[in-house]
C-alpha cells in the first residue's frame, strides 16, 4: 500500500465536495421530498405593529388540496415562545399581537407550494394598527414599550471599563468626537432558509432536513419545546446553500414544521422564497455610536468612551450578542490603555437582529478605524502614520486590550501593515492622486486594520470508523454551508492515519452519527474540529492496534502504528495496513465496524491579523465608486488548504463590499421594510467586484497545538470602515466627512451635492 | 392541465402541466432534476438558469407551457458519459463554489459565453457573468475558472464516485 510522504495538510486541494455540486447532484432540503408530503406556506404580518383584531380562513380552507391552516388560537401549543430568545421571546405563531412585518400568523399546508400560496392570499386579518418605533435611541426612552409586559424596551444595558475609563479624558491633549452609524444588512445567503420534517409515530422519531449551521443546537430546541426524548429527534443539516450565522439561530419555521409533522403525523416541509428571506430572516449590524477618542500630545490613545444603541428589532436572540461582540471587538488590533464603553440593545418594530458574518467584528472595528481617520483629519495628522504608531507590537504580546477575555497572542501587527503600505506604494498613489485630481478623477485611498477573533469556548468533536477495504469514515457534528471542511478535514485526517486522501470520507451535521457537537460559526470549525482530528486519531489508532495485535499475534503494547503500517516493535519486514486490518475485521464478523469519538475544548480564542487596502476611483458626476485596488495580507495562523483560506477571505471581503457600498435594510416611518427583493437590495456582482490581491503573513496561533486560527470572518470586519475611508480620501480637499455605512451611490451622491463637488 | 413535450439532456418526455408552472418547478418537481436550483424567483440571482433552445433563460421567469417543444439543457446534462465538462473541471479546479447553491446557473451561463466567446478577456468573462449572484467565492475564482475553460477547452476529468458511496 503506497503511502503519502508529502503531508495534504497545507496544499492547496481541489474540494472532494464539488463532483457532486457541480453536476447538480448535491441535494440541499428543497430537493428533499418525502411521499404525501405537506408543504407549508405562511400568512404574515404586514404590519410593523398592531393588534390582531380577527383572522377569518374560512375561504381558504376551501382550495382543494388544501389540508390545513393553522393558527394558534386553534392549535394552542404554538402560543408557546420560541425557545433561544430570551428572556424576550416571540410566541411561535403571533396571535394578539405583531411587532414586525414578516412575523408568521397563519401556516397553511397543502400539496404544493401554488396552492398553499393561493389559500395564503384568501387569509383575511383584520389588525388594528399601533405606532411603530423603529429608532434605537428613541425607543430606549420608552416612551411607546413594544412589549408592556416586558416593562421596557432595552434589552440590556451594559458597561465595559478598562484601566480609568471615561476618567482618562480629561488628561488627553486632544479630543475627538464623533456620531458614527451603520445601516441594517441581510445576509441573503443564495439558499434560503427550509426545513422538512417526518414522524414516525410508531418509533416516536422524528427526522428533521434542517438547513441549520448547528444540528445539535437544533435537536435541542426541538426536542426542548416539544417535551421529546433528543434521542428521538434526528436532525441532519444536508447541503446548505451559505449561513453566514443567519442559518443558526431559533426561527419560528423551525418549531412550526416539527410541531406539524409530530402533531399531524405527516410528512411537512418549508422551503422559504427569497421574499421571507427578507421578511423573515434576521439581520444585522445597525447601531449608532457616539464615540469620544483623546490622544496625547503625541497622538497616542489616550482613552476611548462610546455609548451605543443596537436596533434589535422586535425580539431579543442572538442580537444581544452581536451587542456584546460589538464592544470585545472595538480596541481593534490597537492600544487602548482606558475604555468606557457602553451598548444598550434596544427593541424596535423591526425583524430580530442575529448574528450575520462578522457579529460585532465588523461594527467594533468600524468605530476604532473610522475615528483614527476622524483624528487624523481634525488633528492635522497622517492616517496612516497614525494608525501605525498605535499599533499593539510584538513585544506586547500577550497584550489584554482592556475587554474580559481578550488578550492578543501572536503576529507582528507594524510589520504586515508595513508590508501594506509597501505594496500598495504610497508616494506614488499619492502623486497620481493629485495628478488625476487636476483631470477631475477623484482617486482615493483606504486602510484598515483588524483583528478576526475566533472560536474560544466550548467543544467540537469527531468520529472515526474503519469500513471494507480500509476506508475511512470520519463523522462531525460541525456543518458545512459551502466552507469545505470536508477536504479540509480528510486532509488531516489522512496525514494522521497516513492514508490517501480519497480512502477518507467526511460526513458533516448528522444527530444520528455523533453525539454532541456545537455547529458552524464564529470561524470556529477548522480550529475546534481540526484539533479534534489530530486528539481522535490517536485514539483511533490505539483502538485498532489491538485488531493488528491478534494478526501480528502479538501483545497490544508491543504494536507500533508508522507511516500507515501496524507492525511489531522492530519488526517492521511484517506489517498490517488499513485495508488488512479491515479485512480481518470482516473475516471474524463482528456486528460493528471499530469506530473512536473524540472531542477537542478549549476556551482560549485565536487572533488571526488582516491590514487590508482599497485604492477607488470615483466619478464625481455619479457617485459612482469603482474599485482599482484591494489588497489583503493576512495572518490565518496554520492554513490546512490555502485554496479555502483564500477563498473564505476573498468572498467574506466582497460579501462586505456591498455592505460597504449597496446593500441596506430600508424602512418606512410605519416599520415597512422597503427593500424587500435583490432588485431593491443590491448584492455585490462579478462586474463591479475586483480581484483582490491575497498575501499571507502566517504566524500560528499558539491556543491551540496545531496552531490553527478562523478566516471565515476576516475578510468582512474592514470593510465598511475601509470603504468610507477610501471615499473621504478621494475628497479630502473638501473635507468630506462620512459617519453612516454603507456609502451608496445615492447617499454619496447627496453628501456631493450638499458641497457642491457634483458636476 | 396542457400537454406539452420537452427534451430534457437529450431525453424526451411528454408531460401535463398546469398554465402556471414555472418550468423551474416541472423540472426539479415532475422530472426530479433539481440541480436547478430557485434562489429569488425574481430573474435576479440566476441560479435557475438553463439552456433553452440553446439561449440561456431563467427557468423561473419561464412557464412550463411556453417550453413546449423546446431543448432543455439542465447542470444535469453538462457532463457526458461521466466526463465533466471543460467548464465543470474548470470550476473544481479553480475552487470557484463554495456553498455550491448558486453554481448550476453560473456553470450554464459560462459554458453559453464560452460557447458564443471562446477567447474572451477577464472583462468580458465578468461582464457575461454579472446576472448570476454568488454569496460565497466573491466572483474572482469562478472568473478564473471560465478564464481557465477558454485556455484548455478539452481538459477533463472523470467524475469521481460517490463521496459518501459507503
Amino acid at each position: 500500500m503506497p503511502n503519502t510522504s508529502t503531508p495534504f495538510t497545507g496544499r492547496p486541494i481541489p474540494r472532494m465536495e464539488d463532483p457532486h455540486l457541480i453536476q447538480g447532484q448535491g441535494t440541499y432540503v428543497s430537493d428533499i421530498h418525502f411521499d404525501h408530503q405537506w408543504v407549508m406556506a405562511l400568512v404574515r404580518s404586514s404590519h410593523a405593529h398592531a393588534l390582531i383584531k380577527d383572522i377569518r380562513c374560512g375561504t381558504a380552507a376551501k382550495i382543494p388540496g388544501v389540508h390545513a391552516i393553522v393558527t394558534a388560537s386553534e392549535y394552542p401549543d404554538l402560543k408557546r415562545r420560541l425557545p433561544g430568545m430570551e428572556p424576550m421571546a416571540p410566541p411561535i405563531l403571533a396571535y394578539d399581537r405583531v411587532h414586525y412585518v414578516g412575523q408568521p400568523i397563519v401556516a397553511i399546508l397543502a400539496d404544493s407550494r401554488y396552492i398553499a400560496e393561493d389559500a395564503a392570499d384568501l387569509v383575511e386579518i383584520d389588525y388594528e394598527p399601533l405606532p411603530a418605533i423603529t429608532n434605537a435611541e428613541i425607543a430606549a426612552r420608552d416612551e411607546n414599550l413594544l412589549h408592556p409586559e416586558f416593562g421596557t424596551n432595552v434589552l440590556e444595558h451594559f458597561e465595559k471599563q478598562s484601566g480609568d475609563g471615561v476618567q482618562a479624558l480629561r488628561t488627553a491633549h486632544h479630543v475627538v468626537n464623533a456620531t458614527l452609524r451603520m445601516g441594517r444588512v441581510s445576509a441573503q445567503p443564495m439558499e434560503p432558509r427550509a426545513l422538512a420534517a417526518q414522524y414516525d409515530p410508531s418509533s416516536g422519531e422524528l427526522l428533521v432536513y434542517h438547513a441549520t449551521q448547528s444540528v445539535h443546537r437544533a435537536q435541542e430546541r426541538i426536542a426542548n419545546l416539544w417535551g421529546m426524548d433528543p434521542e428521538k429527534v434526528r436532525v441532519v443539516a444536508p447541503e446548505v446553500g451559505g449561513g453566514f450565522g443567519v442559518k443558526n439561530g431559533s426561527y419560528p419555521e423551525e418549531a412550526l414544521v416539527t410541531y406539524l409533522a409530530k402533531t399531524l403525523a405527516q410528512p411537512v416541509k418549508w422551503s422559504g422564497d427569497r421574499f421571507e428571506e427578507f421578511f423573515g430572516t434576521y439581520q444585522e449590524r445597525e447601531q449608532v455610536h457616539h464615540v469620544t477618542l483623546g490622544f496625547s500630545q503625541e497622538g497616542m490613545i489616550v482613552a476611548l468612551h462610546d455609548t451605543y444603541y443596537q436596533d434589535n428589532g422586535a425580539f431579543a436572540g442572538g442580537g444581544m450578542l452581536v451587542s456584546q461582540n460589538t464592544a470585545r471587538n472595538i480596541p481593534g488590533p490597537y492600544r487602548i490603555p482606558n475604555l468606557y464603553i457602553e451598548g444598550y440593545t434596544v427593541m424596535t418594530n423591526k425583524v430580530p437582529q442575529a448574528p450575520y458574518r462578522g457579529a460585532g467584528r465588523p461594527q467594533g472595528h468600524y468605530i476604532i478605524e473610522r475615528m483614527l481617520d476622524r483624528a487624523a483629519d481634525q488633528l492635522g495628522w497622517d492616517r496612516l502614520e497614525l494608525k501605525m504608531k498605535n499599533l499593539v507590537a510584538p513585544k506586547d504580546f500577550p497584550y489584554a486590550t482592556g475587554i474580559e477575555g481578550v488578550t492578543l497572542d501572536s503576529g507582528n501587527y507594524p510589520r504586515v501593515f508595513q508590508d501594506l503600505l509597501e505594496e500598495l506604494d504610497i508616494d506614488a498613489f499619492r502623486m497620481r492622486q493629485s495628478e488625476a485630481r487636476q483631470q477631475g478623477i477623484r482617486l482615493g485611498l483606504g486602510v484598515s486594520n483588524s483583528v478576526e477573533i475566533s472560536a474560544g469556548f466550548g467543544f467540537e468533536g469527531v468520529r472515526f470508523q474503519l469500513n471494507p477495504s480500509g476506508q475511512i469514515l470520519l463523522t462531525t457534528g460541525a456543518t458545512n454551508q459551502g466552507q469545505g471542511h470536508r477536504t479540509a478535514l480528510a486532509q488531516l485526517a489522512a496525514d494522521a492515519l497516513s492514508i490517501p486522501m480519497e480512502q477518507v470520507t467526511v460526513i458533516e451535521g448528522d444527530t444520528g452519527r455523533i453525539a454532541r457537537s456545537i455547529g458552524t460559526f464564529g470561524s470556529r470549525t477548522i480550529i475546534m474540529a481540526g484539533n479534534a482530528v489530530r486528539v481522535a486519531a490517536q485514539g483511533f489508532i490505539d483502538k485498532t492496534r489491538a485488531i493488528a495485535a491478534d494478526l501480528l499475534e502479538a501483545h497490544v503494547d508491543d504494536v507500533v502504528f508508522d507511516n500507515g503500517q501496524f507492525f511489531v516493535k522492530g519488526v517492521p519486514s511484517v506489517s498490517h495496513d488499513w485495508k488488512a486490518l479491515a479485512d480481518a475485521w470482516q473475516s471474524q464478523s463482528h456486528p460493528e465496524w471499530p469506530t473512536h469519538e473524540d472531542y477537542f475544548s478549549s476556551s482560549s480564542a485565536t487572533y488571526g491579523f488582516g491590514s487590508h487596502g482599497v485604492i477607488i476611483a470615483v466619478n464625481p458626476s455619479t457617485a459612482a465608486v469603482r474599485i482599482e485596488r484591494y489588497v489583503i495580507l493576512h495572518d490565518s495562523g496554520r492554513v490546512v488548504n490555502p485554496l479555502l483560506a483564500n477563498g473564505q477571505v476573498i468572498g467574506g471581503a466582497v460579501q462586505g463590499l456591498g455592505s460597504a457600498l449597496y446593500e441596506e435594510m430600508l424602512f418606512g416611518p410605519d416599520g415597512e421594510p422597503l427593500t424587500t427583493s435583490f432588485l431593491d437590495y443590491r448584492l455585490p456582482g462579478a462586474n463591479e467586484m475586483p480581484d483582490i490581491e491575497v498575501y499571507h503573513r502566517d504566524y500560528p496561533a499558539p491556543s491551540n497545538p496545531e496552531g490553527y486560527k478562523g478566516v471565515g470572518e476576516a475578510g468582512i470586519i474592514p470593510s465598511q470602515a475601509i470603504m468610507l475611508s477610501a471615499v473621504e480620501d478621494a475628497f479630502r480637499d473638501v473635507g468630506l466627512r462620512l459617519d453612516y455605512a454603507p456609502i451608496t451611490p445615492g447617499r454619496l451622491f447627496k453628501s456631493l451635492q450638499e458641497r457642491g463637488e457634483n458636476a | 392541465m396542457v400537454a406539452i413535450n420537452l427534451t430534457v439532456n437529450g431525453t424526451p418526455h411528454h408531460l401535463d402541466v398546469e398554465p402556471r408552472w414555472l418550468l423551474a418547478d416541472v423540472l426539479r418537481e415532475n422530472l426530479g432534476l433539481t440541480g436547478t436550483h430557485l434562489g429569488c424567483e425574481q430573474g435576479v440571482c440566476g441560479a435557475c438558469t438553463v439552456l433553452l433552445d440553446a439561449r440561456p433563460v431563467r427557468s423561473c421567469l419561464t412557464l412550463a407551457v411556453m417550453a413546449d417543444g423546446a431543448e432543455i439543457v439542465t447542470v444535469e446534462g453538462l457532463a457526458q458519459n461521466g466526463q465533466l465538462s471543460a467548464v465543470q473541471n474548470a470550476f473544481w479546479q479553480e475552487h470557484a463554489l463554495q456553498c455550491g447553491f448558486c453554481t448550476p446557473g453560473f456553470l450554464i451561463t459560462a459554458t453559453h459565453f464560452l460557447s458564443q466567446n471562446p477567447h474572451p478577456t477577464r472583462a468580458q468573462i465578468r461582464e457575461a457573468l454579472s446576472g448570476n449572484l454568488c454569496r460565497c467565492t466573491g466572483y474572482q475564482n469562478i472568473v478564473n475558472a471560465v478564464e481557465r475553460a477558454s485556455a484548455a477547452p478539452v481538459q477533463v476529468a472523470k467524475a469521481i464516485a460517490s463521496e459518501d458511496g459507503n
